[in-house]
């Protein structure tokens, strides 16, 4: 498959995250919308791994995408547990509830 | 020296769990723990002070030409500018450190210590780093640590929601950065710093690269506080416990800032003539919202935190004018902000303590029983509002003349404006700390301990001399600035 699906795919599935960020109003759906565009940009680093040398794939890319993954699931780790602590205190989800700060 | 530091720092933040180990055994364990991480910061202190000295004596381009490592080798070395951003945030980490040793809740002193030396190191990898592999690592750990430190108070909600809308606004930033860095890895191959330069000096600008940059802007300025970016700034600072948002404000967002210097001038190399008017809308952005929400604030915290803002859009200003003497005085302001926002915000951590409010209104008149303490705030406060013979009042003064000489008079005229509006709220607080009458609680506070107090005064002394003797921090910045357009 040429270069360009996987560009465009990955760019559509950044813009779903950008969307989710902007559209939902449940705590963990908005995680899973950076979950969703983090894997974005991992997938364009694969994509592009592949055109960079010749006939092989690039090893930096590897690399790059192997420890981003690795930060990807620490911020999502603890995102999860804020949201545990959100919820004992609001006993809710809802980011509309969470309005004790003023604005 | 860059990589001994480093690592010296990394080896400490990993020895924090054994010697707590061997605290508990003690029963001392938050002295254990404070007496070590002020030594080495001590230490690392005078390290970093004595190779800036160094390699101002040095010429720095030459050994920064002499070797080119392979482009896919990642790259861990110091340049004047990051030795200079290392000074400020370990001297800065010092005194909050001294500040923090006896207040710390005795239960949470190891994660406290531990969190707050791995953000320090992972600043320090970031300005260290030569290439946006190593960056965005340390990058990534330092804003997992900002969240971890925003949320410390996890008892109330408030500390807890703020973390969280941190966390979304900061992750999702740090994600368009990695982005970001696909594509500029699709088009060159490459992430090292000197290869980008290369490369990109070659082309000719086309769609792509430009929203490569405008991507990278937004990620990294999303860090600093850029206006239409800040809106998680005010809730994180007044969340955190005071040592937090003073060490937030002066090192985490100035860290925002040396990336978006390295990315305009180490890398874009000729693109940057096509974003200066862009900064330049962002940065009037920043001052006008960060001034006017902090006119009529009655909550200290927030206050500053808006006041940090406004300050970004005077560094930012600095960034798009990008003569020879602005960029000196965008790097000059960074230090003067850093030791100003610090020294202020400590200032509230004494006053939340002592008085268990940080409202203005109700520590009216605090100036009559806490004199050091306010002494020290009032200094602060007064170089805020860019009084004569003190700090910030030489840096923006660079700026403003470096806008005027390069054709930017109206962004001169509008920080002017601005400036204005920072001297009123200000004078305001001034008033309420001083004149007011009292009430019935700045009428019974006591002043702070004396370890609270030092870092104070050391900080308000730096504010008095760097505003009687600005030369050779001037000098300095110009050196640094220097280096960075030879290397370019």
């Amino acid at each position: 498959m040429p270069l360009i699906n996987y560009v465009a795919c990955s760019v559509i599935l950044f813009f779903i995250g950008v969307y989710c960020l902007i559209v939902k109003r449940n705590m963990i759906r908005l995680l899973m919308g950076l979950e969703i565009m983090m894997n974005a940009a991992n997938l364009n680093f694969i994509a592009f791994s592949k055109m960079a040398v010749e006939g092989a794939s690039h090893p930096l890319a590897h690399v790059f995408t192997i420890i981003s993954i690795s930060i990807g699931g620490c911020v999502i780790a603890l995102g999860l547990i804020i949201t545990l602590y959100a919820y004992r205190h609001y006993g809710t989800l809802d980011v509309r509830e969470l309005r004790r700060l003023k604005h | 020296m860059s990589k001994m530091l480093l690592s010296i720092l990394i080896i400490s933040t990993l020895s924090i769990p054994p010697i707590s180990l061997i605290g508990k055994k003690a029963r001392r364990e938050r002295l254990f723990l404070s007496t070590f991480t002020i030594l080495v910061l001590l230490g690392v202190f005078i390290l970093s002070i004595i190779s800036l000295l160094d390699m101002t004596q040095r010429d720095g381009v030459l050994t920064s030409l002499g070797s080119l490592s392979s482009p896919e080798k990642p790259e861990i070395r110091a340049d004047l500018l990051s030795i200079y951003m290392t000074v400020i945030y370990l001297g800065i980490c010092l005194l909050a450190f001294i500040f923090s040793a006896k207040i710390v809740p005795r239960s949470r002193s190891v994660t406290y210590f531990l969190v707050i030396l791995g953000m320090l190191t992972s600043m320090v990898g970031v300005v260290f780093s030569e290439d946006f592999f190593t960056l965005f690592i340390f990058w990534e750990a330092m804003c997992i640590c900002s969240y971890a430190l925003v949320s410390f108070d996890r008892e109330r909600g408030e500390p807890i929601e703020a973390s969280y809308k941190y966390l979304i606004m900061s992750s999702a930033g740090g994600i368009t950065i990695l982005f970001a860095l696909s594509f500029l890895y699709g088009l060159t191959g490459t992430l090292n710093f000197q290869y980008l330069s290369e490369s990109l000096s070659q082309t000719e600008g086309n769609l792509l690269l430009n929203l490569i940059i405008l991507m990278l802007l937004i990620g990294f300025g999303l860090q600093a506080g850029m206006a239409p970016f800040h809106t998680w700034l005010p809730d994180a600072l007044c969340a955190a416990p005071s040592v937090i948002s003073a060490f937030l404000s002066a090192c985490t967002e100035k860290t925002g800032l040396y990336c978006l210097l390295k990315v305009f001038f180490a890398i874009s190399g000729s693109l940057y003539e096509n974003w200066r008017v862009p900064i330049a809308i962002f940065a009037v952005f920043s001052m006008f919202i960060g001034n006017l929400s902090a006119l009529l604030q009655d909550d200290l915290k927030r206050l500053f935190a808006y006041s940090t803002i406004a300050n970004t859009g005077y560094i930012l200003a600095g960034i798009s004018i990008g003569s020879f003497r602005a960029l000196a005085g965008s790097l000059f302001h960074i230090l003067n902000h850093a030791v100003v926002v610090a020294l202020l915000f400590l200032c509230v951590g004494v006053y939340i303590r002592q008085a268990r409010t940080r409202n203005l209104r109700l520590i009216a008149g605090i100036g009559r029983t806490m004199p050091l303490t306010s002494f020290a705030f009032i200094i602060g406060v007064l170089s805020l509002a860019t009084f004569p013979v003190l700090n910030i009042f030489w840096s923006e003064l660079m700026i403003i003349t470096a806008g005027w000489e390069a054709g930017f008079a109206w962004l001169s005229f509008l920080i002017i404006l601005n400036l204005i509006f920072s001297a009123a709220y200000s004078l305001r607080i001034i008033e309420w700390v001083l004149m007011k009458k009292t009430t019935y609680i700045s009428r019974r506070v006591k002043e702070a301990p004396p370890l609270m107090i030092i870092p104070i005064l050391i900080l308000a002394l730096t504010v008095i001399m760097i505003g009687i003797y600005p030369a050779p921090f001037q000098r300095l910045t110009e050196r640094i600035v220097e280096s960075i357009f030879l290397s370019k």
